[in-house]
């Protein structure tokens, strides 16, 4: 574990819990642990901004949660995507993709 | 947002307490998840735990950011406001009694006019379809003399615009009558709408029962005798039973039912809806008026033409294709009559005006005072305004320590005003409220005296009228709020927590002194318009009628349709006279051929006077022996009427001023003029000789000065003159009772279906004085009510200064000030806004006042009395209003406020 993750790019948050939940349903901590274990603990999702954008996510339609009762037999909060999630996700990791790649053409512009 | 999220921000919203339990497990889980995996990390469990609590930081403030998701945050703080704004007006209440009465006071006088004024003007009759395209047709001439609008003409004028005019897509005529309905004892007079066919068309409404009539039931010369009722008399005449095809008399004819309008259609008759509607080719046979040729001459003008603008056609293009039209029918009509005046001369006009007559142009001195009294009560709004804007702000320098304390703690200066704003709106919301009800029920004078009877007014579903009512109370807040929101956020925290009372102890504000001033300046106005209207009423009041109306009884008889010759009528108009003066308390009875303010005139000889008619408009009135006795006007010279028969030397009793004219210093008894009516002998005789000068009477009209009036009698003609008019004096005390003994008596000496109409006279005058009444009242109570609020805020300004100075004033004492001096630094404040006010009041009145000159009789616009009476009556108010404020900083205790605070 590096003693310094990488700060979240704003506006990365939405878009990376929807990437981890069309993988599958997790609860909050689980959402966190797979983004940090994906990321090779680049990444760290601050519980502070984690659940109130979970809360947000809902009220938009585009994820769903259920109480279930975990491996370990602890009940935990799952979330899972919408159809409307779906949707969302393809838009958000276009747009994304379509940013960055744009960024990153202007950054190495200016190393010449 | 989406409607979809809009909806679960609602549920959420809703299920807001269970989201935020469920929350709190979810971080409870959170942390019991970390701690396992910390623990799995090698951690001691206690330690796992406490990292654990650490990393997920502050869960409260956590739980608050999510609950931001749900509901709607902006909302919530204006909620918040709200709450904040009630909290404070409750412990004010007396301050939020005053600004809601205040504020109520001036909402509901201008709903009071405006829902008077919609109703006579401006709203279209329900079921109309299109109402902006409709229009009421007015004539007009133009001579040397002034414009002459009449918005009713003959049925032949309307068939020549129907011809002669392309802009129009549905073209109706309308008439309306007061005629009696039913048979025996349950006669009423109602009043029937004679409409053509083309009126249904315009409107949307369909029959309850039955149908409308159509086209082919509305031919000329006489229509078919079809009636359709109103959904009212239907229940209550007929008990809602089907009785389509039944019989029912209406004036003279009897016509078969077809059908029952609904409720609330009215046509486009004025005031309160009809109760029949009828062919209008049926009306002239009825009132057997012109039967053969009121489709051809020009001589009856009866008709009211409602037109409906084709599509693409403007109201101006309309009114030139109506204005050709009138020269193509008047070119016709001169063709039968060459006296009719050429275009040159006439430059007759016909306008496609507002449907409403009383919005038309020439609406009558009724409506002009009406829309001037709505112009008051807009200043009566300003005022209650101004004295509400005056209120706040006391409140905001009162409060100045508690929001420098507020913005010391950083709440921002916008939501500050916010706030105030929030106060505003909330305090104007509750005006609207007390201004609905105070319209509702203290304006049930307004509307008794303005709308006809059985009008709705039911202001709790009238939308336009609230809307107006909101409006008002919008542009209030907004006023009301501007200056102190200002001043709050101009507030220095640091000067004014730093201040008590005692170094703060008295500022003058100049805003607030100006608004004192604007308030009390408009009630200047207002009070001198009020004194001249009242003025003009006295005057009114004061004219010599020459005759005195108030126990006299008028009946009008009506034979519906029965035809008696010249001997038969003379023969019936004894009998009536006979059981009238055997009514007990009647102590005369006459007949008299015209009504009072209605008149006939016809061709006038005076020997050694070239014409006559040059001189002026000489009335006839024809009566019966009894008429100066029963109008009790006086006989100056020679004598009145005498028991007679046909036959003899013709008799005329002249009034005054026609006597001055004709004869000018020459005795006029015995003298001789000889007037020519048509097919009455006697009236052809060379000599009609003067036998007496009665004094002058207001017969034409009111106020009118020219009274030449001459009496011709009855019973020396053997022609019989329509005299339907019976009058009977009654010097009994109770006038009400005396009209129902009149109408019984009357009733049953009336042969067959024959039917009389009873009432005191007095209505007759009073109508007449209507206008001017109306004036002087509506001026009054308004006047009244702004000088009420004008001088609460002058009595709460000096109040709130005394508060103010309470410390200074103390101190004075204190030192030995003599109790006068203390009372007259007080007082003075306020005579000092009572000069200023007067001064520009009246400078503004004086300025303002020629405008009402036309509404006013024989009053000059600078009346000093009314003038020099206002100023020392608000003078008088800033006086008094100075006096208890004067009295507490005399009483209070020096030792006492000296060590307070």
């Amino acid at each position: 574990m590096p003693d310094d993750p990488a700060p979240l790019l704003a506006g990365t948050l939405d878009l990376l819990i929807l990437k981890t939940l069309s993988a599958g349903s997790f609860h909050g901590y689980g959402i966190a642990q797979h983004i940090k274990r994906l990321s090779k603990d680049a990444l760290r999702v601050e519980e502070g901004s984690l659940y109130p954008a979970l809360q947000r996510m809902q009220v938009k339609g585009w994820i769903a949660s259920e109480w279930k009762r975990s491996p370990t037999g602890r009940e935990a909060r799952y979330y899972r995507l919408t159809a409307a999630g779906r949707r969302q996700l393809g838009e958000e990791q276009s747009t994304f993709e379509r940013s960055v790649a744009a960024t990153v053409r202007v950054l190495r512009s200016s190393d010449t | 947002m989406t409607p979809g999220e809009v909806l679960r921000r609602l549920r959420a919203w809703a299920r807001r307490g269970q989201l935020d339990r469920e929350l709190a497990r979810e971080m409870d889980a959170h942390v019991d998840l970390l701690t396992r995996d910390l623990e799995a990390e090698g951690l001691a469990p206690e330690v796992a735990r406490a990292a654990a609590r650490r990393q997920v930081g502050n869960v409260t403030g956590l739980r608050e950011r999510s609950r931001d998701a749900w509901g709607f945050p902006a909302l919530e703080s204006v909620l918040h406001d709200v709450r904040y704004a009630i909290r404070g007006l409750a412990h004010a209440p007396g301050f939020a009694a005053t600004v809601i009465v205040t504020l109520g006071l001036g909402i509901g006088a201008n709903a009071a006019m405006f829902a008077v004024i919609d109703r006579l003007m401006f709203r279209p009759p329900a079921f109309l379809h299109d109402p902006p395209t409709v229009h009421t047709v007015y004539l007009q001439i133009t001579l040397p003399n002034g414009v002459q609008t009449s918005s009713t003409m003959p049925y032949t004028r309307y068939l020549d615009l129907a011809q002669r005019t392309r802009s129009f897509s549905q073209l109706a005529a309308t008439s309306e009558w007061r005629l009696a309905v039913g048979r025996g004892l349950e006669t009423r007079v109602r009043k029937v709408a004679g409409v053509s066919a083309s009126l249904f068309g315009f409107f949307d409404a369909r029959p309850v029962r039955g149908r409308f009539f159509g086209e082919s039931e509305d031919q000329v010369p006489l229509g078919a005798l079809v009636a359709v009722i109103s959904e009212a008399m239907w229940r209550t005449t007929f008990g809602a039973r089907d009785m389509t095809g039944e019989s029912l008399r209406i004036g003279s004819l009897d016509y078969t039912i077809i059908g029952v309008f609904p409720e609330g259609f009215t046509g486009t008759t004025s005031g309160g809806a009809p109760d029949v509607f009828v062919p209008v080719t049926t009306i002239p046979p009825n009132l057997r008026q012109s039967v053969d040729d009121y489709d051809t001459a020009y001589n009856w003008d009866w008709i009211v033409v409602v037109a409906r603008r084709a599509a693409g056609v403007s109201a101006a293009a309309a009114t030139a294709d109506l204005s050709q039209a009138y020269r193509g029918s008047r070119a016709a009509q001169r063709a039968t009559n060459p006296r009719v005046l050429a275009d040159s001369v006439a430059h007759p006009r016909a306008l496609a005006g507002p449907l409403k007559d009383a919005a038309g142009p020439d609406p009558g001195a009724e409506s002009r005072v009406l829309l001037w009294v709505s112009g008051v009560a807009l200043i009566v709004l300003l005022i209650a305004c101004a004295n509400v804007a005056n209120l706040m702000l006391a409140r905001v320098m009162h409060r100045r320590r508690e929001i420098a304390v507020r913005l010391a703690l950083g709440v921002s200066r916008a939501r500050l005003v916010g706030q105030f704003v929030i106060e505003s709106v909330l305090l104007a919301t509750f005006g609207v409220l007390a201004g609905l009800l105070i319209a509702q029920w203290g304006g049930a004078a307004i509307r008794t005296l303005l709308l006809p009877q059985g009008s709705g007014f039911n202001l709790a579903t009238d939308w336009r009228t609230i809307s107006i009512a909101g409006l008002c109370a919008l542009v209030a807040a907004l006023l009301t709020t501007v200056a102190p929101a200002v001043l709050a956020t101009r507030s220095d925290p640091a000067a004014d927590l730093k201040a008590g009372t005692r170094e703060g102890s008295y500022r003058h504000s100049p805003l607030r002194t100006a608004l004192l001033v604007l308030q009390g300046t408009m009630s200047v106005v207002l009070l001198v318009g009020a004194g001249l209207f009242v003025r003009s009423l006295a005057n009114v009041l004061d004219i010599r009628l020459g005759y005195d109306a108030a126990p006299v009884v008028e009946v009008i008889t009506d034979l519906r349709g029965q035809e008696l010759d010249d001997a038969g009528m003379i023969a019936l108009r004894r009998r009536l006279l006979e059981s009238a003066e055997r009514i007990p308390g009647a102590v005369a009875v006459a007949t008299a051929n015209s009504q009072l303010f209605r008149t006939s005139t016809t061709t006038l000889r005076v020997a050694g006077i070239d014409s006559v008619a040059r001189l002026g408009r000489f009335n006839v009135q024809i009566v019966t022996v009894g008429y100066f006795l029963v109008m009790q006007t006086r006989i100056l010279r020679g004598r009145g009427f005498q028991e007679t028969r046909p036959g003899g030397v013709p008799e005329v009793v002249v009034s005054q001023a026609m006597a001055r004219v004709l004869w000018p210093g020459v005795d006029p008894i015995g003298q001789c003029m000889q007037v020519a009516w048509d097919n009455v002998p006697e009236t052809l005789a060379p000599c009609t000789m003067v036998v007496g000068v009665a004094e002058d009477v207001a017969q034409q009209g009111i106020t009118d000065e020219a009274r030449f009036l001459y009496y011709l009698n009855a019973d020396q003609m053997s022609a019989f003159f329509n005299a339907r008019r019976f009058i009977v004096r009654m010097p009994g005390a109770r006038i009400e009772a005396d009209v129902e003994r009149v109408r019984r008596a009357m009733q049953a000496a009336m042969p067959g279906d024959g039917f009389v109409v009873v009432r005191p006279l007095q209505e007759i005058v009073d109508d007449n004085r209507r206008s001017w009444r109306l004036g002087a009242t509506l001026f009054v109570a308004f006047g009244g009510l702004a000088l009420a609020v004008a001088a609460i805020g002058l009595y709460g300004a000096i109040g709130y200064g005394v508060t103010q100075r309470m410390h200074e004033l103390a101190m004075r004492t204190a030192l030995g000030a003599q109790r006068g001096h203390i009372m007259g630094l007080v007082m003075l404040q306020g005579l000092r806004v009572g000069a200023a006010v007067v001064v520009l009041g009246l400078v503004i009145a004086a300025a303002a006042a020629p405008f009402i000159e036309p509404l006013l009789y024989k009053e000059s616009p600078h009346d000093p009395v009314v003038f020099v009476s206002v100023g020392a009556l608000m003078m008088l108010v800033a006086l008094v209003a100075g006096l208890p404020p004067a009295r507490r900083a005399l009483t209070a205790d020096p030792n006492r406020v000296l060590r307070s605070d």
